[in-house]
């Protein structure tokens, strides 16, 4: 009886089994083709261009001409472009250097047996929660050199205090602890939930073998953790390169850019028409520093599902 | 399971042994029937505590700072509290900008955002992962890119085409470039593989629908991921600024970080920390709430949807 209902001929049946994931799959598409695989052909194009002197000219090609003049010395903007790049480079593989080897400790030492585990693992989680602009305020608040928490700490004990934002040389570094502090516990998480799936038997193996716990964590848990550890440290840094809004309450970039990011940088010249060719240009080389990391995520994705089957 | 379960040194069997990676090094001594905690546990432990506190220890102080009346900053000798305890700060926080327009703004640009994202990525999660088709690659590849390029550097044009769309200032231009997610859809992707194609086969010799065998089998066996990608693109959106700062300008369309925002820029002569942390306090409670409601859940999802 269902057979006979349900059976419709050969041709429909492949009309519709050919159309179907078309459409299952074309609200994504639409939303990626509108969103991002338009704006990202535009940028790049842009970038190619130098804007109209007045509203109502036209914009002229040239070629590399913008990334170039970005990377010269003698422009205007060349020389903070090549400052501020380096920041970033300082900053994104300065965090995920430590924030990433610190979530792992702490992951290590929450996956012990410890009286009120959940209270701590979520004081190192909380601030993964907060919204940028208000961990930014927050520290704002810690770091300010007449009413912070960590200058009056340091007057109480005879230290003069430390401009934490108003110091060319410290700037970068304070922005890069808030961000230390900001993600760190965010890495745990991945980590506990690695170390939750090493099976048990594995260290009851490496015990009747004799192993010290030194060695169980040394021999057993850190190759076992290997692709989480890679897993994260590209999720990081492909974090750390787009870390921006707390700049709005930590220094603004600077004094003189020396705690400026590029996405920063390219946000603080979004309004300048005579500029735009440029930040499309910082953009599209943003993108490419990001892209790396991405590729290198899928392909130990992929690897790893494919050692799974 | 470990040297906890026997408790009273009635039990003359020695403990079990630990497993799971040494994570308890307590023993039970058989004299005293007392837990001999080892030295490096209780190390261990303290570590634990301090870094804990440490990493509190900003939370404390902007809930202390929020208390304090504004007219006294901390000084060295009396960091803790003022003189009297005040809900000054948040009452003149409340005063700052239209909170409960903030808050209906965050929910439907939360909620919203998420409900949508939950049909596209089932829909497209199940043709990637149990669908043969030409061209799947390249298409899954054109999805990614959104994982490749990041939504900060799209922003201006991102702006132009929702001014093209004739969207500008409305809570739909909030929403609308989230509704597709690659990352969710790689998620249930690898979700629905695991799902056993069998069932879906007896489904269909029972005659069920695409849409039943979707509802009823492959949603229910993937909760783990559902749940996973929910708190992820909560929290994510809860803490979006730079997106509904550039695409609205009226206060009702505005979101709480927008809020937020402009607190930090109305005390921009610096001094007004309390104002500050009462309005942060305000926007950051309830995703602490629902993290403390899911918390474990949160933790367990992650380590079952494979973004280990």
């Amino acid at each position: 009886m269902a057979a006979v209902s349900a059976a419709p001929t050969r041709k429909q049946v492949s009309w519709r089994t050919r159309i179907l994931p078309y459409l299952l799959i074309l609200p994504s598409l639409l939303g990626v083709l509108t969103f991002t695989l338009l704006p990202a052909t535009r940028t790049l194009i842009d970038s190619t261009f130098k804007p109209p002197r007045i509203a109502s000219g036209e914009a002229t090609f040239v070629g590399l001409q913008n990334y170039a003049d970005l990377f010269s010395n003698e422009h205007y903007l060349g020389s903070r472009f090549t400052r501020i790049l380096g920041n970033t480079l300082i900053f994104g593989f300065g965090t995920v250097g430590i924030s990433v080897p610190l979530g792992l400790a702490l992951a290590l030492l929450l996956n012990r047996r410890i009286r009120g585990r959940g209270f701590w693992r979520f004081s190192f989680f909380y601030p993964a929660l907060l919204p940028l602009i208000g961990a930014a305020s927050i520290w704002a608040f810690m770091f300010s050199s007449t009413v912070g928490l960590i200058n009056t700490v340091l007057r109480s004990l005879g230290h003069p205090g430390v401009d934490w934002l108003g110091n060319p040389d410290q700037v970068l570094l304070s922005i890069l602890f808030v961000d230390v502090w900001k993600q760190a516990g965010y890495h745990m998480i991945f980590f506990l939930a690695g170390l939750q799936n090493i099976p048990a038997d594995v260290y009851e193996a490496a015990e009747l073998d004799g192993a010290s716990g030194r060695q169980q964590l040394v021999y057993v848990t850190l190759p076992l953790l290997r692709r989480t550890v890679l897993f994260v440290l590209v999720v990081a840094l492909t974090f750390a390169f787009q870390t921006v809004e707390q700049l709005g309450a930590l220094g603004q970039g600077n004094p003189g850019d020396r705690g400026n990011l590029l996405l920063y940088f390219i946000f603080q010249n979004i309004g300048e028409r005579r500029n735009w060719g440029y930040t499309n240009a910082m953009s599209v080389m943003l993108a490419l520093i990001l892209l790396v990391f991405t590729i290198t995520n899928f392909v130990v994705l992929e690897r790893r599902r494919g050692d799974e089957r | 399971m470990n040297g906890n379960a026997i408790s009273n040194n009635a039990n003359p069997q020695p403990p079990p042994r630990t497993q799971g990676g040494g994570e308890d090094f307590r023993a039970v001594n058989y004299e005293t029937g007392r837990k001999r905690v080892p030295l490096q546990t209780r190390v261990l432990d303290g570590l634990t505590m301090v870094a804990a506190f440490l990493w509190l220890l900003p939370l404390i102080f902007s809930i202390l700072m929020s208390l304090r009346p504004s007219a006294e900053p901390i000084s060295v000798g009396n960091i803790f509290f003022g003189s009297s305890l005040t809900m000054d700060n948040y009452q003149r926080a409340l005063l700052v900008s239209a909170w409960g327009a903030h808050y209906v703004t965050t929910l439907i640009f939360v909620l919203g955002t998420l409900a949508v994202q939950l049909v596209t990525i089932t829909m497209a999660g199940y043709a990637f992962a149990r669908m043969q088709f030409w061209g799947r690659g390249v298409l899954l590849t054109v999805l990614l890119l959104q994982l490749m390029i990041p939504p900060g550097v799209l922003l201006v044009q991102n702006f132009a085409t929702i001014r093209e769309l004739d969207l500008y200032d409305t809570r739909w231009a909030l929403m609308l470039p989230y509704w597709s997610s690659a990352f969710g859809t790689l998620l249930l992707r690898q979700a629905f593989r695991e799902v056993p194609y069998e069932l879906e086969e007896a489904a269909r010799i029972d005659g069920a629908s695409l849409w039943r065998i979707l509802f009823n089998i492959y949603v229910p066996l993937s909760i783990p991921s559902y749940v996973a990608f929910a708190l992820v693109s909560i929290s994510s959106h809860w803490n979006e600024l730079l997106w509904p700062l550039v695409i609205t300008r009226t206060e009702e369309m505005r979101p709480l970080t927008v809020g937020l925002n402009k607190l930090f820029n109305t005390s921009d002569t610096g001094a007004d920390y309390g104002l500050l942390m009462a309005g942060t306090l305000m926007v950051i409670a309830p995703l602490f709430v629902l993290f403390l409601v899911f918390q474990r859940r949160f933790i367990e999802s992650f380590a079952s949807s494979g973004i280990k």
